[in-house]
């Protein structure tokens, strides 16, 4: 059995292992092997080329910017999502316009642990990615199984694009597989994590076992729901979405961030306009409720969807 | 009136670089001036930043550097550009937004450069062009290659930034050969340093940081000559980050569309407020190693030269929205075409 | 004795487990609170698990070197009432609050407790109710207005389905299977004509119809058309008589739109033939001053257009009023719609001899009888209007020869 977070450093072994152009950039990376051990023993694996980085984040990805412009393939571990906001400017002035201004690209990867945990905060907790979509120039991924932990983190440093790498922290040890594997849908396609013809629902990361367990309780109700998984946000593979919507005739978009814009609203403003004939119900969104992530387990319990407000919201669909 | 008599410099350069650089401020000045005047004429969109007044200092720099290093100029670095190898036709052709120039008009001004040619494209978050430049030379780190230097130009403004902070740190930390300049140019736009940071002298941040620190007097060439380009030299021996702190009065407004009337007449009229391409005609003259004829025929030539490159690139097109790709990802295929 | 449960913590986040490598007590133990018992191992770190409160071991229920969930029980102490109040342990914890996993690859996350039951739903709209015509029964989504668009069908043809959405609403699975419970029917292809028609009469019937009639005593029309060459038919006499009294009084036969009444531009009247699987209806123009003998050799040549299919566009448009003669088909009476772009259809029905009292002789007297019906959209028109105009009519049929 392997853990999200073994795959996530298996493929960042692969990586250093297969490029001499890729290094790994972030706080206690080296010989520590990380905050959640996503590097763990690169450092001695691969000596010079995983490093610990001062407490900068601007630094840090300014710095991968001027190493990519000049041939490396950085990777960058944020310790947090939350913690990526002081290097914001770097990843969405800089990294992300790189190309567009100067036809110069920007293969840089920038991971980013991201989603709640019981009693993490505020500040530990944070999904970000819907904040980043909004800018041109940057591809976002965001795993929700094993296995596209670990393909979608080599494509992601294969991309000559900024990548930005949104890695559940819930999912880091609670998901287990079999094993890696061998072949993988590439970016930019969705899965059909569950197949179904009453109602759509369509999501990412770790939010998308909360939808399957739902599909799970209404499927005892004789009610049989499509669960999409985005697996990545930018691009967002529209078309699958849509043709799910023309199976079933009812869409939930489920996310864990908050719920102004963000992707869940893309999801649906896509379907409004170009799917609008394909909807037996007004489309619907769940997200996190419109507050900073709460740190008690029983306020987080109930602040983003769990597996029971995402039937609930189903059902309400199935029903109308 | 400024005090532009010669005095017996503690910097004594040779003859031929400091002819160069003189040059360089000379082609560097003149083409300001053309672009300050298009810009009134509505030829230029956006705005103009000029650089009077530190072109010495900026030439010294660019003329320090060798093909292979990397440099990330910013606002008030066109001799420095120039001397470090850009054409002046990229200056013209962004700045009048031709089609044809490196940045295609899809940034202007001084946001331009070629970075895979070590001329780094500066975006306008103050600071932010520091830590590029240190990947840069982690990049050369890696791949084994030595002897390179990285260098950047900053304000006095830029050094309150946290991106500056964080850069020049991790620069220390990695031991990088990066060299600082800091253009103390008395005024952020109309900020001036009693606004910007409380420390005596800029240059004590080095002991901060751990780097080797040193000041110039900017207005003088000789000066400029021989402290940036021994902070140049150590960098690449491996001394690690070098910063300069240059003090000079920035002799125009923060850009074209500003008037300066903030700076105080004494300061204008004070040694900091001379001219440096004065001061150095005055020095070449002194030291005999240009005639006034000479000044004069260069002057013509170079404006010749500017002249010749804002007519070529007058006539050249302007960008078309409908035939630019509308793509800001270099992975077609990750490109995602729903969204209009 | 009160048994405390000892629990695996939270070691780390985004930690699921820890493994036990020492266990540094016995059952029968007298600890303290505070007290290190068992040591466990995360990815990051060696770690002890302390004692919520003093008292005995009660019983262990792990074994070194196995792994457990974070929340999970890993023994009991047997503790003192008094020290169980002390320490504030006799409240009782709150349901497993903690994200446990359960089993290989599966999450689940307990429900905390304190989560109210959700409101029902209702059709608000900002605090508002849903005016009831915008939500339920009526209402067809964007896919089934799509599908309908698709299939040629309209509202009218949905009457038949019974819905299984929010308040009977039928739903796009509703259609579809209406759809495919269709074709275990005979169907035969309905005519263009009929199609037409069906159109023609959905859209009219948006509008509040109604009937007024009264009986038309026929006998000077008859005697009138005796005499007559070439023949008027019935109906002809009758779409003259409008014609006059439309003429007199156009109002009737006006359109409404919005606040205004559209009056008629000329009276051209149309008057109903019925062909295959349909009725066509041609037009005779400017009625009103035109007398009924010039109007007849029009009438049956439009007649016989209309009955091969000949009609060209002009001949059947703009019309302002219809005449239908149902009379010809046995009916003595009948609510016919009229156009959708009129307010009024003048009906025929067959006459028959009936008594009529004559007050003067005392005595009931042969008559021939038809009723005489106005349909109209009664917005335009009430029941007044009606009997006024049917009475001019009747008048104007009483001497024909003003016709």
């Amino acid at each position: 059995m392997i853990t999200y977070l073994e795959a996530i450093r298996e493929a960042q072994a692969k990586a250093l292992a297969d490029d001499p152009r890729v290094y790994i950039y972030g706080q206690d990376v080296g010989a520590f092997g990380g905050a959640f051990k996503a590097t763990k023993n690169l450092a001695q694996e691969f000596p010079g080329r995983v490093l610990d980085a001062p407490i900068s984040e601007d630094a840090m990805v300014g710095s991968a910017i001027g190493a990519a412009i000049e041939g490396m393939r950085p990777i960058i571990e944020i310790q947090y999502a939350d913690f990526s906001t002081p290097g914001f400017n770097q990843i969405v002035n800089h990294a992300a316009s790189l190309f567009w201004r100067t036809e110069v690209k920007c293969p840089i990867t920038i991971r980013l642990p991201s989603g709640g945990t019981a009693g993490s905060g505020p500040f530990h907790s944070q999904s970000m990615e819907g904040v980043y979509a909004q800018y041109p120039g940057l591809v976002i991924l965001t795993p929700a199984t094993v296995e596209d932990a670990y393909s979608m983190l080599l494509e992601a440093v294969a991309i000559d694009d900024p990548v930005l790498f949104c890695e559940h922290k819930y999912l880091y040890y609670h998901l287990k597989a079999e094993g890696l594997p061998t072949e993988a849908l590439p970016v930019g396609k969705a899965r059909i994590a569950r197949q179904g013809r009453d109602a759509t629902v369509v999501t990412y990361s770790a939010m998308v076992h909360e939808a399957l367990a739902a599909a799970e309780e209404l499927a005892t109700e004789g009610y049989e729901v499509e669960v999409v998984d985005l697996r990545s946000i930018k691009p967002l593979d529209t078309d699958t979405v849509l043709a799910s919507v023309a199976r079933t005739g009812r869409l939930l978009a489920v996310g864990e961030a908050w719920p102004w814009g963000g992707v869940t609203a893309e999801i649906v403003a896509r379907v409004a306009s170009e799917g609008f004939e394909l909807l037996d119900v007004p489309p619907r969104r769940l997200n996190a409720k419109n507050t900073p992530v709460p740190f008690h387990p029983n306020l987080w319990g109930t602040h983003r969807p769990t597996a029971q407000t995402v039937a609930r919201a189903m059902r309400e669909l199935l029903q109308l | 009136m400024p005090d532009t008599a010669l005095r017996v410099s503690a910097h004594a350069s040779a003859r031929e670089p400091f002819t160069q650089a003189y040059r360089w401020m000379l082609l560097a000045r003149l083409l300001e001036e053309k672009l300050a005047s298009l810009y009134r004429g509505g030829k230029i969109n956006g705005g103009v930043f000029v650089s009077k007044g530190q072109e010495a200092l900026s030439a010294s720099l660019g003329m320090s550097l060798k093909k292979g290093d990397i440099f990330a100029p910013l606002i008030r670095d066109q001799a420095g550009r120039l001397a470090f190898g850009e054409n002046i036709l990229d200056a013209v052709r962004t700045y009048l937004g031709s089609r044809l120039g490196p940045m295609r008009g899809r940034d202007g001004n001084v946001h331009r450069g070629r970075p895979t040619e070590g001329h780094y494209a500066m975006i306008s978050h103050l600071g932010a062009m520091i830590s590029a430049v240190c990947g840069g030379l982690m990049a050369r780190r890696f791949q084994g290659i030595t002897g390179t230097v990285g260098a950047t130009c900053i304000g006095d403004g830029a050094t309150s930034t946290g991106s500056f902070h964080e850069a020049l740190n991790l620069a220390a930390i990695e031991k990088l050969p990066l060299v600082l300049i800091i253009a103390n140019n008395q005024f952020a736009y109309s900020t001036p340093n009693t606004r910007e940071f409380a420390c005596e002298n800029l240059v004590d941040r080095a002991i901060g940081y751990g780097v080797e620190g040193q000041t110039v007097n900017a207005t003088e060439l000789d000066a400029c000559l021989d402290v940036v380009g021994s902070a140049v030299a150590r960098a690449r021996d491996s001394h690690g980050p070098q910063l300069v702190v240059a003090n000079l009065l920035r002799l125009a407004g923060h850009g074209e569309h500003d008037d300066a009337g903030y700076i105080p007449n004494a300061l204008k009229e004070s040694a900091i407020g001379r001219d440096c391409l004065k001061v150095a005609e005055c020095v070449l003259l002194e030291r005999e190693w240009a005639s006034a004829a000479d000044l004069e025929c260069w002057r013509e030539a170079t404006v010749e030269q500017v002249e010749d490159a804002v007519a070529t690139v007058q006539r050249e097109p302007a960008p078309d929205p409908n035939t630019e790709n509308w793509c800001a990802l270099s992975t077609a295929h990750l490109d995602d075409t729903f969204i209009h | 004795m009160p048994q405390i449960p000892i629990i695996m913590p939270q070691l780390g986040e985004s930690i699921a487990e820890a493994t036990i490598v020492n266990i540094a007590v016995q059952v029968g133990d007298a600890v303290d609170a505070d007290q290190d018992v068992i040591e466990v191992e995360t990815n990051k770190a060696v770690m002890s698990v302390t004692t919520p409160c003093p008292g005995r071991v009660g019983c262990i229920l792990v074994e070194s070197g196995q792994s457990y969930s974070v929340g999970a029980v890993l023994g009991y102490l047997e503790a003192t009432e008094e020290d169980v109040v002390r320490y504030g342990l006799d409240v009782p914890a709150p349901a497993a609050t903690l994200a446990q996993a359960d089993g290989d690859g599966e999450v689940a996350i307990a429900t905390p407790p304190g989560a109210t039951k959700p409101a029902a739903v209702q059709p608000t709209v900002r605090g508002l109710p849903v005016p009831a015509h915008a939500a339920g029964a009526s209402y067809m989504s964007p896919r089934m207005k799509a599908r309908m668009s698709e299939l040629g069908l309209h509202a009218a043809d949905l009457a038949g389905i019974a819905g299984s959405g929010a308040a009977g609403r039928v739903t796009i699975e509703d259609f579809e299977k209406f759809l495919s419970q269709l074709e275990n029917l005979t169907l035969t292809p309905a005519s263009p004509m009929r199609v037409a028609v069906a159109d023609a009469m959905r859209r009219s019937a948006t509008r509040p119809i109604a009937t007024a009639g009264i009986p038309l005593i026929l006998d000077a029309v008859l005697a009138h058309r005796k005499q007559a060459n070439p023949k008027p038919g019935p109906a002809l006499y009758a779409l003259r008589a409008l014609g006059i009294a439309l003429a007199e009084n156009s109002a009737p036969a006006g359109r409404l739109v919005g606040d205004r009444i559209a009056h008629p531009p000329a009276i051209d009247i149309g008057f109903a033939v019925e062909v295959e699987d349909g009725v066509l209806v041609p037009v005779l123009r400017s009625v009103d001053s035109t007398p009924l003998a010039d109007l007849v050799p029009r009438y049956n040549d439009l007649v016989e257009q209309a009955r091969q299919r000949r009609l060209s566009p002009a001949a059947s448009g703009g019309s302002v009023a219809t005449v239908t003669n149902f009379g010809t088909f046995g009916l003595t009476w009948a609510t016919p719609i009229p156009l959708p772009e009129q307010t009024l259809v003048l009906g025929l029905g067959a006459g028959r001899v009936v008594p009529q009292w004559n007050a003067e002789k005392s005595v009931f007297e042969p008559a021939t009888e038809a009723q005489l019906t106005l349909s109209f959209d009664h917005r335009v028109l009430d029941g007044g209007a009606a009997g006024r105009l049917l009475g001019r009519i009747a008048e104007l049929l009483a001497d024909p020869g003003q016709l």
